[in-house]
């Protein structure tokens, strides 16, 4: 209920607002986001398992966050910045599709 | 032996059996983990308490991410920080041609505008000559109306006999002389094909038949104009000596002819190409 809340406010405020993203910042947004969705997603399929924790979501979801960002950055710094991304992109993209796939047979079950 | 070993036969087949209910009997599935029910040991103050600030880092959390989520989508502008060095020394290359296509082009372009602008001054210059011309030829043949310095010169009908065409013409050729540049007499634009001859009623010019006094105006410098009619022995002298006519010659700043004359239309003349 919170985290649905927390993401239609956020994304009515980032439409409305449109803050210009500094460019530090700028190649860690997409991979924060994917990162951030990969936790809300493990959270989910948690929440159908009746396992849910919101202390543990919480610092997944920062742990998920502050990790990728991390990876990437060094990434940037060895020179292999676009590869590590990649990497990192695909497994959190491996890890939404298991999650949804795991919260798919909940909700058909049930 | 036998009777020895068999009660610790059944003693462990009974240990056994016991184990295996043990485990039959287990309700945990495996998949599915128990989830034993949290809370119930806590204080309800504490529990409410954490629950309400986990909450709201949640809704924290969540709404970060749609931020994020909505500020990337509305992000249009690819950013070269990610991209890789083949793809930034590609997109460099690409860019030093185009920037060299451009530049090409604007030479093109520069010199076009350039060749135009000096047809464009050319013709001007051409339009210039030809308006020129055009008034030149206007006022010589009499086609424009002129105003310009000049004298107004008078003469009355002569008391002794009638002037004759010949002294009447010898004053606009002492004219002409003199440098005039337009002439009329009386409403006859002078021209290079005027002519004045006698008839029954008097002088006739043009066609037209003059009448007394003939005036005639005449554009150039007032002093030569001036001087041609009234020098000693000259025309001005004969008309008053001869037919006794008065000669007035007044100058003036503004002499207006607008008398005109319809430009010749030459059926056999043709301009030199």
């Amino acid at each position: 209920m919170a985290a649905v809340l927390g993401l239609i406010i956020g994304i009515v405020v980032g439409i409305f607002v449109r803050p210009d993203i500094p460019v530090v910042l700028q190649p860690y947004l997409p991979i924060m986001v994917v990162a951030a969705l990969d936790a809300l997603l493990g959270a989910a399929r948690s929440y159908f398992e009746r396992s849910f924790s919101d202390k543990v979501f919480v610092i997944s979801f920062i742990s998920n966050v502050v990790t990728a960002t991390l990876l990437v950055l060094l990434g940037n710094q060895l020179g292999v910045g676009s590869q590590l991304q990649t990497a990192v992109i695909v497994v959190l993209g491996i890890r939404i599709f298991s999650n949804v796939s795991a919260i798919r047979r909940f909700v058909f079950q049930s | 032996m036998r009777s020895t070993r068999e009660p610790h036969d059944l003693l462990g087949k009974l240990h056994k059996q016991h184990a295996q209910d043990r485990e039959n009997d287990r309700t945990q599935t495996g998949s599915f983990p128990i989830v034993r029910k949290r809370g119930a040991g806590r204080s309800p103050n504490g529990s409410s308490r954490s629950r309400f600030t986990t909450s709201v880092l949640i809704v924290v959390l969540c709404g970060m991410l749609g931020f994020g989520f909505a500020i990337q989508i509305n992000n249009p502008t690819s950013s070269y920080e990610a991209m890789s060095e083949d793809e930034l020394t590609r997109l460099i290359s690409e860019t030093s041609t185009q920037v060299q296509n451009l530049e090409q082009r604007k030479t093109e372009l520069t010199n076009q505008l350039d060749s135009l602008k000096a047809a464009a001054d050319k013709q001007q210059e051409v339009e210039r000559i030809a308006k020129e011309n055009e008034e030149t030829s206007g006022l010589l043949s009499g086609r424009l109306p002129a105003q310009g310095k000049g004298v107004v010169i008078t003469v009355s009908k002569g008391s002794k006999e009638q002037i004759d065409a010949a002294t009447m013409f010898q004053l606009l050729e002492e004219l002409r002389n003199a440098g005039v540049e337009v002439m009329a007499l009386n409403n006859v634009r002078v021209v290079t094909s005027t002519y004045v001859v006698e008839t029954k009623s008097g002088l006739e010019s043009d066609g037209e038949t003059l009448k007394t006094p003939y005036t005639i105006k005449a554009i150039g410098d007032p002093q030569n104009l001036q001087n041609a009619v009234n020098i000693a022995g000259g025309v001005g002298s004969r008309l008053k000596v001869k037919f006794g006519a008065n000669v007035q010659v007044t100058s003036s700043d503004k002499v207006i002819i607008d008398e005109v004359r319809a430009s010749r239309s030459y059926t056999y003349a043709k301009t030199v190409e």
